[in-house]
């Protein structure tokens, strides 16, 4: 059912380590999903189509998001703020559905007891002080205790201290920061956040990225729109990647780079002795190529990522070369996100 | 203070509070209430050269100017900030994704722009007969007042005053909910207004009686003289009082049903 309305259950920095319930104890798109008692996914978005007149925003995307962080990542004009917004309720589906825990979302008032949404616009109401603007969320949401809930939600993201000013005077990261405020006052069983990072310090994003974690470590369905691909990667294990309007890709971020297989890994390896590790590797039929750089480095391609690391250490094992150090080169999101967005 | 009052007073209604808070911070407001008080200086020129009586004075100014246009005009740019505010700087989600519903948002809304519109839009009418009440009226009206005999010939002001106000709340009811509706369809909802305003209900509702039945300004003018009951003050084919009440009243909920299934399937980009 939905968070009491209440009694918050994040507490600030104190967290149970894993509060996921059974059999969700590594999230994951699509195939991890739905709980194991056949519910719905927490989020199900199910052959969505957006289109304007002729322009086609979103086309026939489906996913299903289980607890825990997620990122929605695409190119500017992907749609992905599209999707969001059609999963809040706030654009109508040209065709298809969302449902969140299992229901609808548009013309469903009382399904927003589960959701928080962090827009991304920066604009609110100037006249009105943080604390205000928390507590009229946490009003609007029928939350009983008003007080000790806008209490909770301004700790959580570090803004008692300055949650009496007005918010004409707010910086854009302090917005930022009391919209997280206003979207966490009812404890949400889902996260709506569109890109949250935005305009905020080093400081501050690291605070908001650790809260990020600890809510979608608390068993919530968290869905971040952002563009910040490193920070992604710090905070969310699966990813939904819209390209044109269509689903690229969606799952463990690192399962996708694997299935991508066209493109051959790239791989730095530091040894011992890199050249004679290198010759070793070339005779691997895992291995596209292999170079030694200027700093003697081993720079590998191969298109097959677990044979080859496994014949790396198998290698140098045989060979007696000591292995220092073996990194994906090109394992990050922003690699990821860019093979996608050229496929 | 202001702002005080009204959170103490409106704490159940916090949609209702926080539109009033808007108004008071914006400038709606303050532009409606300007507007509100065009007959005031036209009431102020009359200090300076009365022309007629100050009750005829006063009911031509609210027949003539206020209901047809003042009145429009100052509740159109009240009403179509209500949510139109919001539709531009795009924080109307934050009142739309809550478990509150559409019609619970719509009449709050609406009860902000009466509240706040009433004593807005008719202080100037009460500033109106106020300044009159400083003048002693033009020759003819001193003549008659200083005669026992025909002391009761010339109405009193004040005759005119309470169903000025009265009609006027009319008014911002009907103009409210009006354009609050028209705020939800229409993009540029105060241009749309203004042409109302002023294409239909001051030119063409002058020219073309079949506009009558469906022009607020009849509504508010038929109201206004029945409630005056002067045989000096009239329209053209007034309504009776209570049909003119009723139509004010259906005119209200069709707009506030209207607004309300508007708001269900509205697509907020």
């Amino acid at each position: 059912m939905t968070a009491s309305p209440s009694a918050p259950q994040i507490a600030p920095k104190t967290l149970p380590p894993d509060r996921r319930p059974s059999g969700a104890a590594k999230p994951d798109i699509l195939q991890n999903a739905a709980p194991a008692d056949g519910a719905p996914p927490a989020i199900l978005v199910d052959g969505v189509s957006k289109w304007y007149g002729d322009v086609v925003a979103v086309s026939d995307v489906s996913f299903g998001i289980g607890p825990g962080v997620t990122a929605l990542l695409g190119p500017n004009g992907a749609g992905k703020s599209t999707l969001l917004k059609m999963i809040a309720g706030l654009l109508g589906t040209s065709s298809g559905r969302v449902t969140v825990h299992g229901e609808p979302v548009r013309g469903q008032p009382s399904t927003y007891r589960r959701i928080g949404l962090v827009p991304e616009q920066e604009e609110l109401y100037p006249f009105l002080t943080g604390r205000e603007f928390v507590r009229l969320n946490a009003r609007l949401q029928g939350v009983k205790d008003l007080d000790g809930a806008t209490e909770w939600a301004l700790g959580l993201v570090e803004m008692r201290d300055a949650a009496d000013r007005r918010l004409k005077g707010f910086s854009k990261g302090m917005r930022q920061r009391i919209k997280v405020a206003a979207a966490l006052v009812h404890d949400p069983q889902v996260l709506l956040m569109d890109e949250p990072l935005n305009g905020t310090d080093p400081v501050q994003r690291a605070n908001l990225i650790e809260l990020i974690q600890r809510i979608g470590d608390s068993g919530r369905t968290v869905l971040v729109s952002s563009h910040v691909l490193e920070e992604v990667e710090r905070f969310a294990g699966n990813i939904v990647v819209i390209v044109n309007g269509k689903l690229a890709a969606a799952g463990d971020y690192r399962t996708i780079r694997d299935r991508i297989d066209t493109r051959p890994h790239l791989v730095r390896i530091r040894a011992g002795d890199p050249r004679r590790l290198a010759a070793a590797l070339i005779g691997e039929p895992s291995t596209v190529s292999v170079e030694v750089d200027a700093d003697g480095r081993i720079v590998a391609q191969t298109g097959e990522a677990r044979s080859f690391y496994d014949a790396v250490t198998r290698l140098a094992q045989r060979h007696d070369i000591r292995l220092y150090e073996i990194q994906p080169a090109d394992d990050s999101l922003n690699s990821v996100f860019a093979y996608l967005v050229e496929r | 203070m202001v702002t005080a009052l009204s959170t103490v007073f409106f704490r159940p209604l916090p949609i209702t509070t926080l539109t009033v808070r808007q108004f008071l911070d914006g400038r709606a407001v303050r532009v409606s209430g300007l507007i509100g008080l065009i007959p005031a200086a036209f009431a102020l020129i009359y200090l300076l050269s009365p022309n007629g009586t100050r009750f005829e004075t006063y009911t031509g100014q609210f027949l003539e100017l206020f209901a047809p246009t003042v009145l429009p005009i100052a509740v159109l740019i009240l009403a179509t900030s209500a949510f139109g505010n919001e539709l531009e700087d795009r924080t109307l989600p934050y009142l739309t994704l809550k478990p509150v519903s559409r019609l619970r948002i719509v009449l709050e809304k609406w009860l902000g722009v009466i509240v706040v519109g009433i004593p807005v839009v008719l202080f100037g009418q009460v500033a109106t007969s106020v300044i009159l009440a400083f003048s002693d009226g033009n020759a003819t009206e001193q003549r008659y007042a200083a005669d026992p005999r025909f002391a009761d010939r010339i109405p009193e002001l004040t005759t005119a005053i309470w169903p000025a106000l009265a009609a006027g709340a009319v008014g911002v009811v009907m103009f409210g909910s009006i354009f609050l509706l028209l705020s939800l369809y229409i993009q540029r909802a105060l241009l749309a207004g203004i042409f109302y305003a002023f294409v239909w209900e001051s030119i063409l509702g002058r020219y073309l009686s079949g506009i009558r039945l469906i022009s607020v300004k009849q509504y508010v003018q038929s109201i206004f003289t029945r409630l005056v009951d002067n045989p000096d003050v009239r329209i053209d084919n007034p309504f009776q009082l209570g049909s003119a009440l009723i139509v004010a009243a259906v005119t209200t909920v069709v707009c506030i049903l209207l607004a309300t299934r508007r708001l269900r399937r509205i697509n907020l980009e």
